[in-house]
Protein backbone atom coordinates (compact mmCIF):
# COMPACT_ATOMS: atom_id res chain seq x y z
CA UNK A 1 0.00 0.00 0.00
CA UNK A 2 1.22 3.48 -0.80
CA UNK A 3 1.37 5.68 2.23
CA UNK A 4 0.87 9.37 1.59
CA UNK A 5 3.28 11.84 3.07
CA UNK A 6 1.67 14.80 4.75
CA UNK A 7 2.87 18.29 5.35
CA UNK A 8 0.87 20.57 7.54
CA UNK A 9 1.65 24.12 8.53
CA UNK A 10 -0.08 25.88 11.39
CA UNK A 11 0.74 29.53 11.86
CA UNK A 12 -0.26 32.05 14.51
CA UNK A 13 -0.05 34.94 12.04
CA UNK A 14 -3.29 36.88 12.35
CA UNK A 15 -2.81 40.06 10.35
CA UNK A 16 -6.05 41.06 8.65
CA UNK A 17 -5.89 41.36 4.85
CA UNK A 18 -2.68 39.31 4.86
CA UNK A 19 -4.00 35.94 6.04
CA UNK A 20 -5.58 33.72 4.84
CA UNK A 21 -4.56 35.51 1.66
CA UNK A 22 -3.57 38.99 0.60
CA UNK A 23 -6.48 41.39 0.40
CA UNK A 24 -4.89 44.80 0.18
CA UNK A 25 -6.51 46.07 -3.00
CA UNK A 26 -10.26 46.10 -3.34
CA UNK A 27 -12.51 47.68 -5.95
CA UNK A 28 -10.63 50.99 -6.16
CA UNK A 29 -7.58 49.59 -7.86
CA UNK A 30 -9.32 47.54 -10.60
CA UNK A 31 -11.54 50.52 -11.32
CA UNK A 32 -8.51 52.80 -11.49
CA UNK A 33 -6.70 50.38 -13.80
CA UNK A 34 -9.78 50.21 -16.03
CA UNK A 35 -10.22 53.98 -16.20
CA UNK A 36 -6.47 54.45 -16.71
CA UNK A 37 -6.51 51.96 -19.58
CA UNK A 38 -9.56 53.65 -21.06
CA UNK A 39 -7.92 57.08 -20.79
CA UNK A 40 -4.72 55.77 -22.41
CA UNK A 41 -6.70 54.08 -25.18
CA UNK A 42 -8.76 57.20 -25.86
CA UNK A 43 -5.61 59.29 -26.08
CA UNK A 44 -3.99 56.85 -28.49
CA UNK A 45 -7.01 56.65 -30.77
CA UNK A 46 -7.84 60.36 -30.79
CA UNK A 47 -4.24 61.44 -31.41
CA UNK A 48 -3.86 59.00 -34.27
CA UNK A 49 -7.17 60.14 -35.74
CA UNK A 50 -6.00 63.74 -35.55
CA UNK A 51 -2.69 63.03 -37.26
CA UNK A 52 -4.38 60.93 -39.95
CA UNK A 53 -6.88 63.68 -40.64
CA UNK A 54 -4.49 66.60 -40.55
CA UNK A 55 -1.57 65.06 -42.37
CA UNK A 56 -3.22 62.63 -44.71
CA UNK A 57 -6.84 63.70 -44.89
CA UNK A 58 -7.97 60.24 -43.80
CA UNK A 59 -10.95 59.82 -41.46
CA UNK A 60 -14.58 60.77 -41.04
CA UNK A 61 -15.75 64.03 -42.56
CA UNK A 62 -14.82 66.91 -40.29
CA UNK A 63 -16.97 69.83 -39.33
CA UNK A 64 -15.07 72.39 -41.29
CA UNK A 65 -12.07 74.51 -40.33
CA UNK A 66 -9.97 71.49 -39.43
CA UNK A 67 -12.11 70.43 -36.51
CA UNK A 68 -12.12 66.67 -36.22
CA UNK A 69 -15.21 64.56 -36.04
CA UNK A 70 -17.47 64.54 -33.00
CA UNK A 71 -16.19 61.28 -31.50
CA UNK A 72 -12.61 62.61 -31.47
CA UNK A 73 -13.77 65.80 -29.82
CA UNK A 74 -15.62 63.95 -27.07
CA UNK A 75 -12.93 61.30 -26.72
CA UNK A 76 -10.20 63.92 -26.26
CA UNK A 77 -12.12 65.50 -23.40
CA UNK A 78 -13.05 62.19 -21.81
CA UNK A 79 -9.48 60.91 -21.75
CA UNK A 80 -8.05 63.29 -19.10
CA UNK A 81 -11.41 63.37 -17.30
CA UNK A 82 -11.54 59.59 -16.86
CA UNK A 83 -7.91 59.49 -15.79
CA UNK A 84 -8.66 62.15 -13.19
CA UNK A 85 -11.53 60.08 -11.83
CA UNK A 86 -9.32 57.00 -11.83
CA UNK A 87 -6.65 58.84 -9.85
CA UNK A 88 -9.28 59.77 -7.33
CA UNK A 89 -9.92 56.07 -6.71
CA UNK A 90 -6.19 55.47 -6.42
CA UNK A 91 -6.02 58.25 -3.87
CA UNK A 92 -8.95 56.79 -1.92
CA UNK A 93 -7.18 53.44 -1.75
CA UNK A 94 -4.20 54.89 0.15
CA UNK A 95 -4.18 53.99 3.83
CA UNK A 96 -2.92 57.51 4.48
CA UNK A 97 -4.28 59.69 1.66
CA UNK A 98 -3.01 62.92 3.22
CA UNK A 99 0.56 61.79 2.62
CA UNK A 100 -0.01 61.59 -1.12
CA UNK A 101 2.51 64.42 -1.57
CA UNK A 102 5.23 61.97 -0.58
CA UNK A 103 4.95 60.45 -4.08
CA UNK A 104 6.15 63.74 -5.51
CA UNK A 105 9.15 64.31 -3.29
CA UNK A 106 11.24 61.72 -5.10
CA UNK A 107 11.64 59.72 -8.28
CA UNK A 108 12.26 56.04 -7.57
CA UNK A 109 13.01 54.49 -10.94
CA UNK A 110 12.81 50.95 -9.59
CA UNK A 111 9.33 51.48 -8.21
CA UNK A 112 6.54 51.16 -10.77
CA UNK A 113 4.27 53.08 -8.40
CA UNK A 114 6.68 55.99 -8.37
CA UNK A 115 7.22 55.96 -12.12
CA UNK A 116 3.46 55.68 -12.57
CA UNK A 117 2.67 58.59 -10.30
CA UNK A 118 4.93 60.77 -12.47
CA UNK A 119 3.56 59.44 -15.76
CA UNK A 120 0.08 60.26 -14.50
CA UNK A 121 1.11 63.86 -13.97
CA UNK A 122 2.93 64.05 -17.30
CA UNK A 123 -0.25 62.86 -18.99
CA UNK A 124 -2.39 65.87 -18.25
CA UNK A 125 -0.80 68.97 -19.86
CA UNK A 126 -0.64 67.69 -23.44
CA UNK A 127 -3.89 65.72 -23.20
CA UNK A 128 -5.67 68.85 -22.07
CA UNK A 129 -4.07 70.92 -24.85
CA UNK A 130 -5.28 68.40 -27.37
CA UNK A 131 -8.79 68.41 -25.89
CA UNK A 132 -8.81 72.20 -26.07
CA UNK A 133 -7.63 72.31 -29.65
CA UNK A 134 -10.18 69.89 -31.05
CA UNK A 135 -12.90 71.84 -29.28
CA UNK A 136 -11.47 75.20 -30.32
CA UNK A 137 -14.63 76.47 -31.95
CA UNK A 138 -16.58 76.22 -28.72
CA UNK A 139 -13.70 77.59 -26.66
CA UNK A 140 -12.99 80.52 -28.96
CA UNK A 141 -16.58 81.64 -28.57
CA UNK A 142 -15.77 82.61 -24.96
CA UNK A 143 -13.14 84.93 -26.35
CA UNK A 144 -10.69 84.63 -23.46
CA UNK A 145 -7.29 85.86 -24.57
CA UNK A 146 -5.16 83.33 -22.71
CA UNK A 147 -7.21 80.42 -24.01
CA UNK A 148 -7.00 81.77 -27.53
CA UNK A 149 -3.23 82.05 -27.25
CA UNK A 150 -2.91 78.51 -25.95
CA UNK A 151 -5.07 77.23 -28.79
CA UNK A 152 -2.98 79.14 -31.34
CA UNK A 153 0.21 77.63 -29.97
CA UNK A 154 -1.25 74.13 -30.03
CA UNK A 155 -2.62 74.71 -33.52
CA UNK A 156 0.94 75.31 -34.73
CA UNK A 157 2.32 72.26 -32.98
CA UNK A 158 -0.64 69.93 -33.35
CA UNK A 159 1.10 67.08 -35.12
CA UNK A 160 3.88 66.89 -32.60
CA UNK A 161 1.47 67.20 -29.67
CA UNK A 162 -0.68 64.40 -31.06
CA UNK A 163 2.33 62.18 -31.75
CA UNK A 164 3.70 62.66 -28.25
CA UNK A 165 0.23 62.02 -26.87
CA UNK A 166 -0.08 58.77 -28.78
CA UNK A 167 3.07 57.59 -27.01
CA UNK A 168 1.99 58.82 -23.60
CA UNK A 169 -1.31 56.98 -24.15
CA UNK A 170 0.57 53.76 -24.91
CA UNK A 171 2.73 54.40 -21.84
CA UNK A 172 -0.28 54.77 -19.57
CA UNK A 173 -1.93 51.67 -21.02
CA UNK A 174 1.17 49.54 -20.51
CA UNK A 175 1.85 51.04 -17.11
CA UNK A 176 -1.53 49.87 -15.77
CA UNK A 177 -0.36 46.30 -16.39
CA UNK A 178 3.29 46.76 -15.45
CA UNK A 179 2.17 48.08 -12.09
CA UNK A 180 1.10 44.54 -11.26
CA UNK A 181 3.55 42.52 -13.31
CA UNK A 182 6.62 43.73 -11.40
CA UNK A 183 5.44 41.93 -8.26
CA UNK A 184 7.26 38.64 -8.55
CA UNK A 185 5.84 37.64 -5.15
CA UNK A 186 2.39 37.35 -6.79
CA UNK A 187 2.60 34.55 -9.34
CA UNK A 188 -0.47 35.51 -11.41
CA UNK A 189 0.71 39.08 -11.94
CA UNK A 190 4.30 38.26 -12.58
CA UNK A 191 3.94 38.12 -16.37
CA UNK A 192 5.49 40.70 -18.66
CA UNK A 193 2.67 40.33 -21.17
CA UNK A 194 0.20 41.77 -18.67
CA UNK A 195 1.28 45.28 -19.72
CA UNK A 196 0.49 44.45 -23.33
CA UNK A 197 -2.83 42.83 -22.40
CA UNK A 198 -3.97 45.87 -20.43
CA UNK A 199 -2.85 48.18 -23.23
CA UNK A 200 -4.85 46.41 -25.96
CA UNK A 201 -7.76 45.97 -23.61
CA UNK A 202 -7.62 49.72 -22.94
CA UNK A 203 -7.61 50.41 -26.67
CA UNK A 204 -10.50 48.04 -27.39
CA UNK A 205 -12.51 49.56 -24.53
CA UNK A 206 -11.72 53.07 -25.74
CA UNK A 207 -12.78 52.19 -29.29
CA UNK A 208 -15.99 50.71 -27.90
CA UNK A 209 -16.68 53.87 -25.93
CA UNK A 210 -16.09 56.04 -29.01
CA UNK A 211 -18.32 53.72 -31.01
CA UNK A 212 -21.07 54.31 -28.46
CA UNK A 213 -20.64 58.07 -28.58
CA UNK A 214 -20.08 58.53 -32.30
CA UNK A 215 -22.89 59.71 -34.56
CA UNK A 216 -24.17 57.22 -37.12
CA UNK A 217 -21.88 58.26 -39.98
CA UNK A 218 -18.72 57.99 -37.87
CA UNK A 219 -19.53 54.60 -36.33
CA UNK A 220 -17.96 52.34 -38.99
CA UNK A 221 -14.45 53.69 -38.27
CA UNK A 222 -14.65 52.92 -34.58
CA UNK A 223 -16.29 49.60 -35.16
CA UNK A 224 -13.33 48.67 -37.33
CA UNK A 225 -10.77 49.88 -34.79
CA UNK A 226 -12.62 47.99 -32.07
CA UNK A 227 -12.79 44.74 -34.04
CA UNK A 228 -9.05 44.88 -34.74
CA UNK A 229 -8.20 45.67 -31.13
CA UNK A 230 -10.41 42.81 -29.90
CA UNK A 231 -8.69 40.46 -32.28
CA UNK A 232 -5.26 41.44 -30.97
CA UNK A 233 -6.56 41.26 -27.42
CA UNK A 234 -7.75 37.68 -27.95
CA UNK A 235 -4.26 36.74 -29.14
CA UNK A 236 -2.63 38.51 -26.21
CA UNK A 237 -4.87 36.94 -23.61
CA UNK A 238 -4.15 33.58 -25.24
CA UNK A 239 -0.42 34.18 -24.80
CA UNK A 240 -0.96 35.32 -21.23
CA UNK A 241 -2.83 32.11 -20.41
CA UNK A 242 -0.33 29.91 -22.25
CA UNK A 243 2.61 31.64 -20.59
CA UNK A 244 1.06 30.94 -17.21
CA UNK A 245 0.14 27.33 -17.92
CA UNK A 246 3.56 26.42 -19.28
CA UNK A 247 5.41 28.21 -16.49
CA UNK A 248 6.78 27.00 -13.18
CA UNK A 249 4.56 25.46 -10.50
CA UNK A 250 3.92 28.96 -9.14
CA UNK A 251 2.71 30.50 -12.39
CA UNK A 252 0.92 27.37 -13.56
CA UNK A 253 -0.99 27.13 -10.30
CA UNK A 254 -1.85 30.82 -10.41
CA UNK A 255 -3.18 30.60 -13.96
CA UNK A 256 -5.28 27.55 -13.09
CA UNK A 257 -6.54 29.47 -10.08
CA UNK A 258 -7.83 32.11 -12.49
CA UNK A 259 -9.14 30.12 -15.43
CA UNK A 260 -10.54 27.13 -13.57
CA UNK A 261 -10.88 28.75 -10.16
CA UNK A 262 -13.97 28.16 -8.06
CA UNK A 263 -13.44 31.19 -5.84
CA UNK A 264 -16.53 33.30 -5.75
CA UNK A 265 -16.57 36.86 -7.07
CA UNK A 266 -19.97 38.53 -6.69
CA UNK A 267 -21.84 35.24 -6.85
CA UNK A 268 -19.91 33.60 -9.69
CA UNK A 269 -16.71 31.59 -9.86
CA UNK A 270 -13.52 33.06 -11.37
CA UNK A 271 -13.78 30.42 -14.08
CA UNK A 272 -17.19 31.58 -15.16
CA UNK A 273 -16.25 35.26 -15.06
CA UNK A 274 -13.13 34.61 -17.08
CA UNK A 275 -14.53 32.38 -19.84
CA UNK A 276 -18.17 33.41 -19.80
CA UNK A 277 -18.05 37.13 -19.17
CA UNK A 278 -14.59 38.28 -20.22
CA UNK A 279 -13.67 35.96 -23.11
CA UNK A 280 -17.10 35.04 -24.54
CA UNK A 281 -19.30 38.03 -23.89
CA UNK A 282 -16.53 40.64 -23.67
CA UNK A 283 -14.49 39.63 -26.71
CA UNK A 284 -15.78 36.81 -28.92
CA UNK A 285 -19.45 37.78 -29.19
CA UNK A 286 -18.81 41.51 -29.80
CA UNK A 287 -16.18 40.59 -32.38
CA UNK A 288 -18.76 38.48 -34.22
CA UNK A 289 -21.38 41.22 -33.93
CA UNK A 290 -19.05 43.85 -35.31
CA UNK A 291 -17.98 41.51 -38.08
CA UNK A 292 -21.63 40.96 -39.03
CA UNK A 293 -22.29 44.69 -38.92
CA UNK A 294 -19.34 45.33 -41.22
CA UNK A 295 -20.55 42.58 -43.55
CA UNK A 296 -23.81 44.47 -43.90
CA UNK A 297 -25.99 42.34 -41.65
CA UNK A 298 -28.02 44.84 -39.72
CA UNK A 299 -28.12 44.24 -35.98
CA UNK A 300 -31.12 45.40 -34.06
CA UNK A 301 -29.27 46.80 -31.05
CA UNK A 302 -25.93 48.08 -32.35
CA UNK A 303 -24.93 49.39 -28.92
CA UNK A 304 -24.88 45.94 -27.37
CA UNK A 305 -21.43 45.01 -28.71
CA UNK A 306 -19.53 48.06 -27.36
CA UNK A 307 -21.24 47.81 -23.97
CA UNK A 308 -20.16 44.17 -23.76
CA UNK A 309 -16.58 45.11 -24.60
CA UNK A 310 -16.51 47.80 -21.93
CA UNK A 311 -17.95 45.46 -19.33
CA UNK A 312 -15.47 42.75 -20.32
CA UNK A 313 -12.58 45.20 -19.91
CA UNK A 314 -13.76 46.16 -16.45
CA UNK A 315 -14.14 42.51 -15.43
CA UNK A 316 -10.65 41.70 -16.70
CA UNK A 317 -9.15 44.23 -14.24
CA UNK A 318 -11.26 42.92 -11.35
CA UNK A 319 -10.37 39.31 -12.10
CA UNK A 320 -6.65 39.89 -12.40
CA UNK A 321 -6.42 42.10 -9.30
CA UNK A 322 -8.52 39.76 -7.17
CA UNK A 323 -7.25 36.39 -8.40
CA UNK A 324 -3.66 37.63 -8.05
CA UNK A 325 -4.32 38.23 -4.37
CA UNK A 326 -6.36 35.14 -3.53
CA UNK A 327 -3.69 32.84 -4.95
CA UNK A 328 -0.92 32.01 -2.51
CA UNK A 329 2.28 34.01 -2.32
CA UNK A 330 5.32 32.91 -4.34
CA UNK A 331 6.60 29.61 -2.94
CA UNK B 1 19.22 36.32 13.33
CA UNK B 2 19.72 32.60 13.78
CA UNK B 3 16.64 30.69 14.87
CA UNK B 4 17.31 27.32 16.39
CA UNK B 5 14.17 25.33 15.72
CA UNK B 6 15.55 22.33 17.60
CA UNK B 7 14.75 23.97 20.90
CA UNK B 8 11.69 26.06 19.99
CA UNK B 9 8.66 24.81 21.90
CA UNK B 10 6.21 27.14 20.17
CA UNK B 11 5.28 29.01 23.35
CA UNK B 12 4.75 32.34 21.52
CA UNK B 13 6.54 34.34 24.20
CA UNK B 14 8.38 36.15 21.38
CA UNK B 15 5.07 37.18 19.87
CA UNK B 16 3.73 38.65 23.09
CA UNK B 17 7.00 40.33 24.02
CA UNK B 18 7.02 42.02 20.62
CA UNK B 19 3.41 43.07 20.90
CA UNK B 20 4.11 44.77 24.20
CA UNK B 21 7.46 46.29 23.29
CA UNK B 22 6.27 47.72 20.00
CA UNK B 23 2.65 48.48 20.91
CA UNK B 24 1.43 46.23 18.12
CA UNK B 25 -2.33 46.79 17.86
CA UNK B 26 -4.72 44.08 18.92
CA UNK B 27 -5.38 41.55 16.17
CA UNK B 28 -2.01 42.17 14.48
CA UNK B 29 1.49 40.75 14.85
CA UNK B 30 5.01 41.57 13.74
CA UNK B 31 6.24 38.05 14.48
CA UNK B 32 4.42 34.76 14.66
CA UNK B 33 5.04 31.10 15.37
CA UNK B 34 4.73 28.35 12.81
CA UNK B 35 4.42 24.66 13.48
CA UNK B 36 5.22 22.50 10.50
CA UNK B 37 4.63 18.77 10.71
CA UNK B 38 5.26 16.31 7.95
CA UNK B 39 6.45 12.91 6.93
CA UNK B 40 4.84 9.53 6.72
CA UNK B 41 3.28 7.80 9.68
CA UNK B 42 4.87 6.55 11.87
CA UNK B 43 7.93 8.57 10.84
CA UNK B 44 6.62 12.05 11.51
CA UNK B 45 8.64 15.18 12.08
CA UNK B 46 7.70 18.51 13.55
CA UNK B 47 9.38 21.89 13.55
CA UNK B 48 8.39 24.94 15.56
CA UNK B 49 9.79 28.24 14.52
CA UNK B 50 9.38 31.92 15.14
CA UNK B 51 9.05 34.01 11.97
CA UNK B 52 9.17 37.72 11.11
CA UNK B 53 10.40 40.13 8.44
CA UNK B 54 13.60 38.68 6.99
CA UNK B 55 15.39 42.02 6.64
CA UNK B 56 16.31 41.06 3.10
CA UNK B 57 19.52 42.40 1.63
CA UNK B 58 17.82 42.73 -1.74
CA UNK B 59 14.42 43.70 -0.41
CA UNK B 60 11.62 44.08 -2.96
CA UNK B 61 9.64 46.12 -0.43
CA UNK B 62 12.37 48.77 -0.60
CA UNK B 63 12.74 48.50 -4.37
CA UNK B 64 9.02 49.07 -4.97
CA UNK B 65 8.34 51.70 -2.35
CA UNK B 66 7.55 54.87 -4.30
CA UNK B 67 8.32 57.29 -1.48
CA UNK B 68 11.52 55.95 0.17
CA UNK B 69 9.44 55.23 3.28
CA UNK B 70 10.74 51.66 3.20
CA UNK B 71 14.51 51.88 3.28
CA UNK B 72 17.72 50.20 4.39
CA UNK B 73 19.02 51.53 7.68
CA UNK B 74 22.75 51.93 8.18
CA UNK B 75 22.91 48.70 10.17
CA UNK B 76 21.49 46.82 7.14
CA UNK B 77 18.02 46.28 8.57
CA UNK B 78 14.93 47.28 6.57
CA UNK B 79 12.96 50.06 8.23
CA UNK B 80 9.83 52.11 7.50
CA UNK B 81 9.67 55.87 7.86
CA UNK B 82 6.11 56.44 8.99
CA UNK B 83 6.07 60.09 8.06
CA UNK B 84 6.67 59.20 4.40
CA UNK B 85 4.42 56.14 4.14
CA UNK B 86 1.29 56.77 2.05
CA UNK B 87 -0.13 53.30 2.68
CA UNK B 88 -0.09 52.46 -1.01
CA UNK B 89 0.68 48.84 -0.06
CA UNK B 90 3.09 48.22 -2.93
CA UNK B 91 5.56 46.85 -0.39
CA UNK B 92 2.98 44.37 0.87
CA UNK B 93 2.35 43.05 -2.62
CA UNK B 94 6.11 42.84 -3.15
CA UNK B 95 7.07 40.91 -0.01
CA UNK B 96 7.35 37.16 -0.68
CA UNK B 97 7.11 36.50 3.05
CA UNK B 98 3.92 38.47 3.76
CA UNK B 99 5.72 40.05 6.67
CA UNK B 100 3.88 43.39 6.61
CA UNK B 101 0.48 44.72 7.56
CA UNK B 102 -1.40 48.01 7.39
CA UNK B 103 -1.42 49.60 10.81
CA UNK B 104 -4.87 50.95 11.73
CA UNK B 105 -3.26 54.40 11.99
CA UNK B 106 -2.61 54.37 8.24
CA UNK B 107 0.95 53.27 7.61
CA UNK B 108 2.54 49.95 6.86
CA UNK B 109 4.27 48.24 9.73
CA UNK B 110 6.46 45.21 10.33
CA UNK B 111 9.33 43.92 12.47
CA UNK B 112 11.93 46.64 13.00
CA UNK B 113 14.35 44.22 14.65
CA UNK B 114 13.76 46.43 17.70
CA UNK B 115 16.01 49.10 16.25
CA UNK B 116 15.36 51.33 19.26
CA UNK B 117 16.61 48.63 21.63
CA UNK B 118 19.63 47.61 19.58
CA UNK B 119 20.72 51.26 19.50
CA UNK B 120 20.76 51.15 23.27
CA UNK B 121 22.90 48.03 23.25
CA UNK B 122 19.97 45.77 24.15
CA UNK B 123 18.75 42.67 22.38
CA UNK B 124 15.40 42.57 20.61
CA UNK B 125 12.36 41.94 22.81
CA UNK B 126 11.79 38.50 21.26
CA UNK B 127 15.40 37.41 21.74
CA UNK B 128 15.51 38.62 25.32
CA UNK B 129 12.36 36.75 26.31
CA UNK B 130 12.82 33.43 24.50
CA UNK B 131 12.94 30.85 27.34
CA UNK B 132 14.76 28.18 25.34
CA UNK B 133 17.40 30.30 23.64
CA UNK B 134 15.96 29.52 20.22
CA UNK B 135 16.36 33.11 19.04
CA UNK B 136 19.86 34.48 18.54
CA UNK B 137 20.75 37.93 17.34
CA UNK B 138 23.70 37.56 14.99
CA UNK B 139 25.78 39.93 12.91
CA UNK B 140 26.57 37.71 9.94
CA UNK B 141 29.37 40.01 8.79
CA UNK B 142 31.05 39.66 12.13
CA UNK B 143 30.15 36.28 13.59
CA UNK B 144 31.29 35.49 17.09
CA UNK B 145 32.64 32.13 18.25
CA UNK B 146 29.40 31.18 19.99
CA UNK B 147 27.41 31.51 16.78
CA UNK B 148 29.99 29.65 14.76
CA UNK B 149 29.79 26.83 17.26
CA UNK B 150 25.98 26.92 17.14
CA UNK B 151 25.89 26.60 13.35
CA UNK B 152 28.76 24.15 12.99
CA UNK B 153 27.84 20.95 11.18
CA UNK B 154 24.11 21.70 11.22
CA UNK B 155 21.59 21.76 8.45
CA UNK B 156 20.84 25.47 8.22
CA UNK B 157 18.37 26.96 5.76
CA UNK B 158 16.94 30.25 4.62
CA UNK B 159 13.33 30.56 3.46
CA UNK B 160 12.40 30.98 -0.22
CA UNK B 161 15.98 31.71 -1.17
CA UNK B 162 14.96 31.32 -4.81
CA UNK B 163 12.86 34.46 -4.49
CA UNK B 164 16.21 36.21 -4.74
CA UNK B 165 15.70 38.60 -1.85
CA UNK B 166 18.78 37.55 0.15
CA UNK B 167 16.91 37.09 3.43
CA UNK B 168 18.95 37.63 6.60
CA UNK B 169 17.24 35.09 8.83
CA UNK B 170 18.68 31.61 9.14
CA UNK B 171 17.01 28.60 10.63
CA UNK B 172 18.74 25.63 12.21
CA UNK B 173 16.51 22.84 10.98
CA UNK B 174 14.68 20.60 13.43
CA UNK B 175 16.03 17.68 11.43
CA UNK B 176 19.30 18.24 13.32
CA UNK B 177 17.64 16.80 16.43
CA UNK B 178 18.99 13.44 17.47
CA UNK B 179 16.65 10.71 16.23
CA UNK B 180 14.86 12.98 13.77
S1 LIG C 1 10.80 39.99 4.47
FE1 LIG C 1 9.44 41.25 3.24
S2 LIG C 1 9.21 43.11 4.42
FE2 LIG C 1 11.00 42.09 5.25
S3 LIG C 1 12.74 42.97 4.10
FE3 LIG C 1 12.12 41.09 3.02
S4 LIG C 1 10.70 41.81 1.46
FE4 LIG C 1 10.88 43.47 2.96
S1 LIG D 1 2.81 51.41 1.82
FE1 LIG D 1 4.32 52.90 2.60
S2 LIG D 1 6.23 51.73 2.89
FE2 LIG D 1 4.85 50.51 1.62
S3 LIG D 1 5.44 50.98 -0.49
FE3 LIG D 1 3.75 52.37 0.01
S4 LIG D 1 4.74 54.22 0.80
FE4 LIG D 1 6.31 52.60 0.82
Amino acid sequence: MLATAVNEIVSTKINPNVVPHLHIWEWHIPLYLFLGGLAGGLLVITSIMIVLKRKFGIGPRDQGDGCPCLAVRIGSVLSPTLLGIGMLFLFLDLAHPLYVWAFYTTIQPTSPMSAGSWILIAFFPLAILQAMLVNKRQLRSFNIELINKVIDWTENHMTIVALVNAHIGVGIGIYTGILLSFFSARPLWSSSILGMLFLVSGISSAAALMLLLAPEDEKPVYSMIDANAIWIELMTVGLFVLGGLTGSANTHGAMMHLITGDINLAGMSYMFWFWGIFIASGLVVPLLLEFLEAAGVHIKFPNVAPVMVLFGGLILRFLIVFAGQTYHTFM
Amino acid sequence: MVIDTRVCVGCSACVYACKQENSVPEGYCRDWVVQESGGEYPKLTMENRSERCQHCENAPCVTYCPTRASHYAEDGTVQINRSLCTGCKACMAACPYDARYVHPEGYVDKCSLCKHRIEQGLETACVSICPTGSLNLVDFNNMDEKTKELLKGKIVYRQKEHAGTEPSLQWISASNKPGA
